[in-house]
Order: structure tokens, then C-alpha cells, then sequence
């Protein structure tokens, strides 16, 4: 309880619980916020700056910014947890195991992560989405790997602390199997970590999926995504500049909210984090 | 304004652009936005590559910005009765920038080099052999009459350089500063950054004013408009269409709008339902508003298709558009069985050609109104091309999107390797499996016909038949969207995709 | 010092090496093929299969990568598919570009991170405090592109001071390495005024404080001198997002850097250079890795290398 506490007594955090929050609203009733079709395309409106009739003004396709924007909330929202989730799925087991059993194996993961590090990520997303091709689910199952390897490094240094623990030492003693010592007292005791991880994460993936709709290579159109929209605007950039501005707004507005909420989780369940996160 | 008139007037400016007595010195930076590959003639495949190498190393024959065949380094040529023999009388009194003279045995070392190049095509296995005739005569022996052989000699990457360097060239290595005739030489070349080329004090032709030129590349078109909004470089490539007006609106910067050779379109693959059926390809070319896309999205650089290649081709013949007619296009869909229409994939790529992601949207939601829905799907580039080269039995796409740059300007090179059923993926880039045999035909007629006139007659028909059979979506035809500083006088921009420093100075 | 130096560079070489494997068989996965990529849509069959044989891409996959293993060894890098030239020289003449710049931001995040942090941890809660710490979000959530853009325009279109793309002089730096910079200034700052906070309320700083010795002193040599261990290891963490943010800086700034080079590889399918390039990056990667881990001696003499 005292975690919960610590986290509204942290003012920013709460500040980006909110925005989360509101996004998440938008993002449920996106249909029923929007005055438009999302999709509703008409050349004539096109790059129409904000007015009463188009509140956010329209795209180079004449269609209602607003009613895109708040849609994209969906896909963006969906794409950073999925691609959260598939680090996290990918990442953990490994990392858990390799600081647990240490030895060869470990060794090799860290080798294996030090390679998958030293690339820069971004490199390695292109080249995901390359092989796989553009779109939206290959968006987040590049985005996805390219966290792994921070989940791996993550989790082994909290089991490599964790495992020297007396409850663990306990546990081995009354004979409980490895897989059940490591499912049942070290990973729940990393959750810390990766809760905060996560959190950092989900604003990360936003902006890498940003990244890699910029260069046309994320979710395709129609569908309203944050960085596609970022990245068709910036050839009007200098003659409709709200085109740029309210997708980035929604992308830096998100973004913020994660770092913020983050950054009070962090406070709020494990200071200590603050160096490797 | 009759063209006629519009080309007086272009004489009558540029003649007043001589009149008013050309500074020379100075250096003039043009931007472009990709590094060349190469500078060696075999190496090159793109625009850029032969914008920068033309200034160095010239081409034979030249193909003026008014798309007439010229002589360059070669100043005659005849060709037999039969078609089977081009005889080429080289320029003489020519020199290379490393001293080496041009006779007719350095135009056929260079030739013969070109076999092994990335566009060998462009004159192999058609001609046959190449014999030196006298000092400054070259004949080309072909295996069959050959017509856009003449435009073909045109092209930028059939450059000419030193027969001296082509020797003392280690075995597997490329040109990497090519050692050519042109009015500039290589200077220096940083990666990425630019290339710097100098004047040729000794050039057999008119010198050049300006002592240097710097090809500066800038990626991203915003940025490159920014450095000429800001005076850091004179000229530039690829303006994006909607900022048209303001530039044309600045002082200081003028904006020009230069025809491009590339029809953009989308294809059907013809092998499989529902396109095999006329009626459907026809609907397609109803249902979408080519002239909203060419105004809106493209800001009216450009032009609607009115056939498959774009009308300053030679061969080209206007045909009766599809006007925008949705009603038109669901009935013929009706008629075809397809009353409420039907789903279907539409391949396109990004970036790769003026707002093509954009074009790619809009068509589709005009298939939609018609009952057509289509699945955008795009590709890296490379990933693209290698997805559309496969044979007939593995092609997955119902429709893709794709350009065609028709660089010699001969109707033959926009249509024979697009449409020829021997030219089916993965050989050539008939793609979509067309197949016809009357076009068949008239294509290969066209090749061999000694006359243009004759030749015009096949392309017409060949044409008609294309347009009625609904071969493609029709799109358009891009433009060019350049831009100057005021103070940059003469610069030549070129329907080819590239601009000429030759005759250019700086007013400053 | 030495010994541990030597060590752990060659603790590198078994990185470095499945880096190489990675590499070569992610770029030979993608589809499409050089010769198809480099000639566009007017490739002929022949043609391309003509190149994939000069180029011995019609190899299979292992004994392609042992020629290139092979070369390694010999110091060769081999030759760029779609240029011709040496991929050393290729590599290396793009890379000094972004050193130049990543260095440059990463000096710049270190310095004006930290001093913002410091600034804003010896008084927190007040106006600039919040104002920088505001500020910093919003530099970590701006995408590098719109920001270099909105940048260019205000400083070189509005008023004309600085030019706005290229590279050349110092002055030309400036644009680019403020924007690759953005979101490190911003990490370091937060980082470092949360971790001085943390060192402020420890027993020895209240000790110095209650001892009467200055403030600056004891921020400066009490307090910061702890913080530093963690500041440089975040620091060292972001060279690796400088150079991934280096690839859409040199595209807006026009930087003719390794970035670029290595996304029109890709897109070109030139293998050699691909390999290459990263290959130098994974290794200017440990070499920073290695600084980082020094530079803990420097800060902290009390740490051993064993």
C-alpha cells in the first residue's frame, strides 16, 4: 500500500497517471469522440488548416485530422503494449535463466546481448522490417526484439542480486526444483524492475514505431498511426505546419505521460533503479 | 500559347540570357539528393550518377533539352539501306582531359568496355560487332535492323572516356575519377558530402564560364529548399510540389517546371481473375479521378496519362481519356459480374516516386466508392523489385503500382520491355503478364520499320490497342519541380532528370 | 590498468565476431538482391544473374561467409557491391563524419546535462528547476527529425545565423549536434539532478554542511563527486542512441555520415558495406564501453581493475 502512497505523493507521476489515463479514454471511444470518419477522404479539403469545421485542420488528403488523431490513439496505444509485451516475453526467461544457472550459457547470452547492443537499434528494426515486410504487426514484432536484449540485462542482474538471498538459499535447502525457485521466489521479486522497465518502455515503443512510420516503414495507410501521419506531414511542413504539429503533439504528449509515470514508479518501488534504468 | 510560340520564347530568353554578356568565374553548388554509385559509365544506373558524369565524360550523340538527337563527339552518322550497318564519324581535334586523342579505335574501346556494363542492353546483343574504319569512322554491324539504336547513343551512361585510363586500369577495378572530353574536369569527390568539378580549359567546344561546379547532396527535399532559401546552394532538384507557390512567390528564387519522361501507373496482373475481363480494367479506369490526384496531390506538376508513354516520346499519340465517371465504372463492373465489387491487394512503394504512398491512398479510396476494395501493401524498395520479378505461377499481386522512365525517348523503350510477351518476369519487366499478340506485333514491327513516319503509324496503333485493352491503370506523368537563385543564369534543366552547368554563370 | 585494458579488448573479439555472423546473415535474409537494386526496374535477368555470380553470391551461405571471415583476417574488408571501392575506405570516410558528430553530443550531453541537473538540484522545486526539468521531458519526447527541422528554420531561415545543412566548419556542428543531443541533455540532467538529490541527503554532505564549508564546496566537491559514477554510466549507455539517432540527424542535417551510408546500403543490398559498417560501429561501441569503465578510476580512485 505504502507503494501507492509513495507513488500519488509524487506529483509528476500523477500527472502522467492522468494523461495515461486520458489516453487510454480517447482510445476507448475513439468512434464516439470523433465528429468525422477517420477515413473520409476528400481532395478538395485537402491540408485545410484548423477551423471550425476541421477543429485540427484536414491531411493531404482532405481528411479530419482530429478524427485521426484520436483513432491513431488505438493503434499507437496497441502497438507499444504489444511490442512491450513480446520484450518482456522474450526477454525475461532468458534473462532469469542465464542469471540463474550462470555458467556457459550465461555467458553466451551476455555475449549474444552485447552483439544485439551494439547495433544501433533503429539499424536493427529496419532490417526486421525488411526481411518481414512493413506493417503494422512487423512494426511491433521489430520494435519487440529489439527490446529483448534490455529485459535480458535487466532481469539477470536482478536475479544475479536476488539469488544470493537467504530466502532462496531456504527454498534450495528444503530441496524445491530450480524452475519452481526461479518462477516462484525470483521473478516475483523482479517485478520492480521490470515494472518500471516496462513502463520506460511503452514510451520508447511509441516513439520507435514513430521512427520507423516516419520512414514509411510502419503501419500502413489507411489506418491513422502517430509517426506515419509525423512522417507524410513533413513534406507540408513549411505550408500546413498543424499537420506536423498535432500527431507529434499526441506522440510527445504520450511519450511524456510513460516518462513521467516511469520515472514515479521508479521512485515509488525501487529507488535503487535509478542507475540501470 | 501554341508550342511553337513557347519555344520562340524560350529562344528569345535565352538569347537576352547571352545577350546580357556572362561573368565568368565562380563557383555555382547545385543540390541533388542522392550520392552517385559510380562515375564509371559500367557502373552507373542512376540519374544522378549520369548528371555529374555527363560534365566530365560525353556521350556521342546528344539529346538537346528539346529532345532533338545532336552531334556531340560523334558529328555525323549514316545508317545502310537495310539497317544492318551504322556508320559513326567521329568528332577530330578532341582531346582528353589526360592528353589522349579521340579517334574512332577510343570509341570503340569504350564501347566494347560497355558489353560488361550495368545497361549494356541499350546497345548489346543488338549490335554485333564494332570495326574501326578509318581514324576517325566507327561502323556498328547489327544482327537485325535496330531504329532507337540513334537514341540509345544518347544516353548518359554511354560516356566516353580516355582509352589511356580504360588500359591502365587494374583487372576488376572501376573508374573511380573518370578521365573524359567534357567542358569539366574531376576535381574531388567526398562520399556522401559532394562532388567538385573543375573547367576544362582546353574543351574542343565553347568553354564554360563558371571555374567550378559542387553536386552537393541534401537528402531530405526540405532541407535542400532551406539551403536555397538560405543562398547555400544555387540551384536544386526535386522542389516538393505544395511549396510551389511560395518559392515561385520569393524574391530571389525562381521556380521551374521542367517535364519528366517517367508515366507512372498501375498494372493488373493479367493472368488472373477478375482482370483478365476488359470490362473490370476499364471500371478501374473510370473510378478513379486522375485529374483530382494530378491537382491535388502532385500540385499539378505533371500530367494526366493519355497513353503509356508520356506524350514528348517520340511515337506518342494522344488517346481518349477515361474520364472520372464512377457510375460508368460500377455498371461495367455489373456487367462483368461484379455488382457489389470485390477484394483485391494493390502493391505500391514509398518514397520512391513523387508522393506515391499519397497516390497510392487516394486510388484506393476510389475503388472503395465503386465497391472495390483494395488492400494497400507496401515494400522496401529493393524487397519490391524482387517481389515483383517473379514468374506468372508464383505472382501473388492482383495490382502494383510502378514508373517508367523512358530515357532515350524512343517509344520503343517505354513499351517493348513493358508489354512484349517475351518479356515476361523474371527475363524482362513485363511484370503484370500482359500479353497480346497484336501488340506483339506492332512492337517488334516497330523496331525493325526504317522510317519514323512508318514508325509513328505502328506506335499509334500500338497505343490505341494498349489503351482500349485497358492494359494498366493509367496515372500519370511526373514533372520536374526545380528551383534557382535568381543570381544563377544559364543553367539547362534537363527532361532527363538532371541540370547542366555548361553554359552557366553566376550574375553576382 | 594496462592488463585490464588489453583484457577486455580481447574479451571483445568474441563480440565482435558474432556481430560479423549476425550481420551476415540478416542482410542476406533480406529479399531482393544487389544487382536488381542497384540497376531498378529496367534490370534484365541476365544482368542480374551476371552480377550475383561475379559478385559469388550464387555461393552457398557458408563458404561466402568464410571468404569474408577470410579477408577479415587479412584486414580486408572487401569491396562495396554497388561503388566498386575498398569498404575500409568507404567505412572509415563516413565514419569520421559521425564521430564528429555523436562526440560533439555526447560532449554536449554530458556537460549541459550535468550542469542543469546540479543547477537544479541545489535548488529544487524553484522556478528553474521546474522549468529545466519540464524543458528536459519535452527534449525526450520531440522526434529528432521535427526538432532538427523546427531548428533549421528558426536559426537559419528566420535569422540567418548559422547554416543550415552540410557539413564544413565548426559552425556547421552546431544544428545537427544540438538536436542529436536533445534527448541525451535531457536524460543526463534528470538522471543527475535525481541522483545528486539522493547524495545530498546523505550523512557525510549534512556532515560538511553542519562543518560550516561552503555550499559550492559541497556540492561541487561532496556531493557531485559521488553522483559521477552513475552520470558516467548513463552517459556511456547513450553513445549507443546517439548513433542510432545519428541515422535521421544526418538524413535532415545532410551529414555525410556512417548512419546514411548504412540505410542506403541496406536499401542498395550492398552486403559488403553493411557488414563493414557495422562491424566498425559494434567496435567503436566497445571501445566506448571501455572509456566509460576507465573513466570509473578517474572519478573514484578507489575502484581497483583486477
Amino acid at each position: 500500500m505504502h507503494i501507492l502512497k509513495r507513488l500519488v505523493k509524487h506529483r509528476l507521476a500523477l500527472v502522467g497517471m492522468w494523461v495515461i489515463l486520458a489516453f487510454l479514454v480517447v482510445a476507448a471511444f475513439a468512434p464516439q469522440l470523433s465528429p468525422r470518419d477517420p477515413l473520409k477522404f476528400s481532395l478538395a479539403n485537402k491540408l485545410k488548416p484548423p477551423s471550425a469545421e476541421f477543429v485540427l485542420g484536414t491531411d493531404e488528403l482532405g481528411r479530419d485530422l482530429l478524427s485521426r488523431v484520436l483513432h491513431g490513439t488505438r493503434v499507437s496505444l496497441m502497438m507499444a503494449v504489444v511490442s512491450v509485451a513480446l520484450g518482456l516475453a522474450l526477454g525475461t526467461p532468458v534473462g532469469a535463466l542465464s542469471g540463474f544457472y550462470g555458467g556457459a550459457p550465461d555467458i553466451l547470452t551476455q555475449r549474444l546481448v552485447d552483439i544485439l547492443m551494439a547495433f544501433p537499434g533503429i539499424l536493427l528494426a529496419i532490417m526486421v522490417v525488411a526481411v518481414l515486410g512493413p506493417g503494422l504487426w512487423n512494426t511491433m514484432l521489430a520494435v519487440g526484439i529489439s527490446f529483448a536484449p534490455t529485459y535480458v540485462r535487466v532481469v539477470r542482474s536482478s536475479v544475479l542480486e536476488i539469488r544470493e538471498r537467504e530466502f532462496v538459499e531456504a527454498a534450495r535447502a528444503v530441496g524445491t526444483s530450480n524452475l519452481t525457485i526461479v518462477r516462484r521466489h525470483i521473478l516475483p521479486n523482479c517485478l520492480a524492475p521490470l515494472i518500471v522497465l516496462s513502463t520506460l518502455q511503452m514510451a520508447n515503443a511509441i516513439l520507435w514505431a514513430a521512427g520507423l512510420g516516419f520512414l514509411g516503414l510502419g503501419a500502413q495507410p489507411p489506418t491513422p498511426e502517430w509517426g506515419t501521419m509525423l512522417g507524410r506531414s513533413q513534406d507540408y511542413i513549411r505550408i500546413a505546419p498543424h499537420y506536423a504539429l498535432f500527431p507529434g503533439a499526441a506522440i510527445a504528449l504520450a511519450v511524456l505521460g510513460f516518462n513521467l509515470l516511469g520515472d514515479g514508479l521508479r521512485d515509488a518501488l525501487d529507488p535503487r533503479l535509478r542507475g540501470r534504468l | 500559347m501554341t508550342r511553337k510560340t513557347l519555344l520562340l520564347a524560350c529562344v528569345l530568353l535565352v538569347g537576352l540570357g547571352a545577350w546580357a554578356a556572362p561573368k565568368p568565374g565562380g563557383e555555382m553548388v547545385i543540390g541533388f539528393g542522392t550520392d552517385p554509385e559510380s562515375l564509371d559509365p559500367n557502373k552507373i544506373t542512376s540519374a544522378p550518377a549520369g548528371m555529374v558524369l555527363t560534365h566530365i565524360a560525353e556521350t556521342l550523340l546528344l539529346m538537346t533539352e528539346d529532345l532533338k538527337v545532336a552531334p556531340l563527339l560523334v558529328e555525323n552518322w549514316t545508317i545502310s539501306e537495310d539497317g544492318l550497318n551504322v556508320l559513326l564519324y567521329v568528332r577530330k581535334g578532341v582531346v582528353f582531359h589526360d592528353g589522349a586523342p579521340l579517334n574512332a579505335e577510343a570509341v570503340k574501346v569504350n564501347l566494347e568496355r560497355f558489353r560488361k556494363s550495368t545497361y549494356a542492353f541499350l546497345l548489346f546483343p543488338r549490335v554485333n560487332t564494332i570495326d574501326v574504319v578509318d581514324e576517325y569512322t566507327v561502323r556498328l554491324n547489327l544482327d537485325k535492323p535496330f531504329a532507337p539504336l540513334i537514341a540509345h547513343l544518347t544516353h548518359n551512361f554511354v560516356a566516353i572516356v580516355s582509352p589511356k585510363q580504360i588500359a591502365e586500369l587494374p583487372e576488376g577495378k572501376d573508374i573511380a575519377e573518370p578521365v573524359g572530353t567534357g567542358p569539366f574536369k574531376f576535381d574531388k569527390w567526398v562520399r556522401g558530402d559532394y562532388v567538385r568539378i573543375v573547367r576544362n580549359d582546353n574543351y574542343w567546344g565553347e568553354k564554360p564560364y563558371l571555374d567550378s561546379v559542387v553536386f552537393k547532396v541534401v537528402p531530405s527535399d526540405a532541407t535542400r529548399l532551406v539551403l536555397l532559401e538560405t543562398g547555400q546552394i544555387h540551384a536544386m532538384m526535386r522542389v516538393p510540389p505544395l511549396d510551389a507557390p511560395r518559392v515561385a512567390a520569393t524574391k530571389g528564387l525562381e521556380l521551374l517546371q521542367i517535364p519528366s519522361v517517367r508515366t507512372i501507373y498501375i498494372a493488373f496482373n493479367y493472368q488472373k481473375a477478375p482482370f483478365t475481363d476488359v470490362r473490370v480494367r476499364q471500371a478501374i479506369n473510370y473510378a478513379v479521378d486522375k485529374e483530382a490526384i494530378v491537382k491535388e496531390i502532385l500540385g499539378g506538376v505533371g500530367g494526366v496519362s493519355d497513353a503509356a508513354i508520356m506524350p514528348l516520346v517520340f511515337g506518342h499519340s494522344p488517346q481518349e481519356p477515361y474520364k472520372y465517371d464512377p457510375e460508368k465504372a460500377k455498371s461495367l463492373l455489373a456487367d462483368a459480374g461484379f455488382p457489389k465489387g470485390f477484394k483485391c491487394t494493390l502493391y505500391h512503394p514509398t518514397g520512391r516516386y513523387m508522393k506515391d504512398a499519397a497516390v497510392a491512398e487516394a486510388v484506393q479510396a476510389y475503388l472503395l466508392e465503386v465497391g472495390i476494395e483494395a488492400q494497400l501493401i507496401t515494400m522496401e524498395w529493393a524487397a519490391y523489385l524482387a517481389f515483383l520479378r517473379k514468374p506468372v505461377n508464383e505472382a501473388t499481386f492482383d495490382m502494383f503500382m510502378l514508373g517508367w522512365g523512358c530515357v532515350t525517348l524512343d517509344a520503343d523503350y517505354g513499351l517493348f520491355a513493358l508489354f512484349h510477351t517475351s518479356e515476361w518476369a523474371p527475363v524482362g519487366s513485363n511484370r503484370s503478364f500482359y500479353s497480346n499478340p497484336t501488340v506483339d506485333s506492332l512492337l517488334e514491327l516497330g523496331r525493325v520499320a526504317p522510317d519514323p513516319t512508318s514508325r509513328k503509324a505502328i506506335y499509334a496503333s500500338a497505343l490505341k490497342t494498349l489503351w482500349e485493352d485497358a492494359g494498366w491503370l493509367y496515372l500519370h506523368y511526373e514533372g520536374q519541380l526545380n528551383a534557382q537563385r535568381t543570381v544563377a543564369k544559364g543553367l539547362i534543366h534537363h527532361p532527363r532528370e538532371y541540370i547542366l552547368a555548361h553554359k552557366a554563370w553566376l550574375d553576382q | 590498468m594496462i592488463q585490464y585494458t588489453i583484457r577486455r579488448l580481447f574479451l571483445a573479439i568474441p563480440t565482435l565476431f558474432g556481430v560479423t555472423l549476425l550481420v551476415f546473415s540478416m542482410v542476406r535474409m533480406l529479399p531482393g538482391d544487389p544487382a536488381q537494386a542497384m540497376a531498378g526496374v529496367h534490370a534484365t535477368r541476365e544482368y542480374i544473374e551476371q552480377v550475383r555470380r561475379t559478385l559469388g553470391l550464387d555461393q552457398p551461405l557458408h563458404i561466402q561467409y568464410g571468404r569474408f571471415m577470410l579477408g577479415l583476417f587479412r584486414g580486408d574488408l572487401g569491396t562495396s557491391i554497388r561503388t566498386g571501392l575498398p569498404v575500409s575506405q568507404e567505412v572509415w570516410s563516413r565514419m569520421l563524419p559521425t564521430l564528429e558528430l555523436t562526440l560533439v553530443s555526447l560532449f554536449l550531453a554530458t556537460f549541459l546535462g550535468v550542469a542543469v541537473g546540479v543547477i537544479s538540484s541545489t535548488k529544487p522545486y524553484s522556478v528553474f528547476d521546474y522549468a529545466s526539468m519540464f524543458g528536459a521531458l519535452v527534449g525526450l519526447s520531440v522526434p529528432v527529425f521535427w526538432l532538427g527541422l523546427m531548428l533549421m528554420l528558426l536559426f537559419s531561415v528566420r535569422l540567418g545565423w548559422l547554416p543550415a545543412a552540410g557539413r564544413g566548419g565548426p559552425i556547421n556542428l552546431i544544428l545537427p549536434s544540438v538536436t542529436l543531443a536533445a534527448s541525451s541533455v535531457a536524460l543526463v540532467a534528470r538522471f543527475t539532478r535525481s541522483t545528486m538529490l539522493e547524495v545530498m541527503r546523505q550523512d557525510y554532505v549534512n556532515t560538511a554542511r553542519a562543518k560550516g564549508v561552503r555550499q559550492s564546496t559541497v556540492v561541487m566537491r561532496h556531493a557531485l563527486r559521488n553522483a559521477l559514477i552513475p552520470i558516467v554510466t548513463i552517459i556511456g549507455l547513450r553513445f549507443g542512441a546517439l548513433l542510432s539517432g545519428a541515422v535521421l540527424t544526418e538524413n535532415v542535417f545532410a551529414w555525410p555520415g556512417v548512419g546514411r551510408l548504412m540505410v542506403e546500403s541496406i536499401s542498395a543490398r550492398d552486403y559488403p558495406v553493411v557488414q563493414g559498417a557495422v562491424l566498425m560501429l559494434a567496435l567503436a561501441f566497445v571501445v566506448i564501453n571501455l572509456v566509460v569503465d576507465l573513466l570509473y578510476g578517474v572519478v573514484n580512485p578507489r575502484i581497483q581493475y583486477d
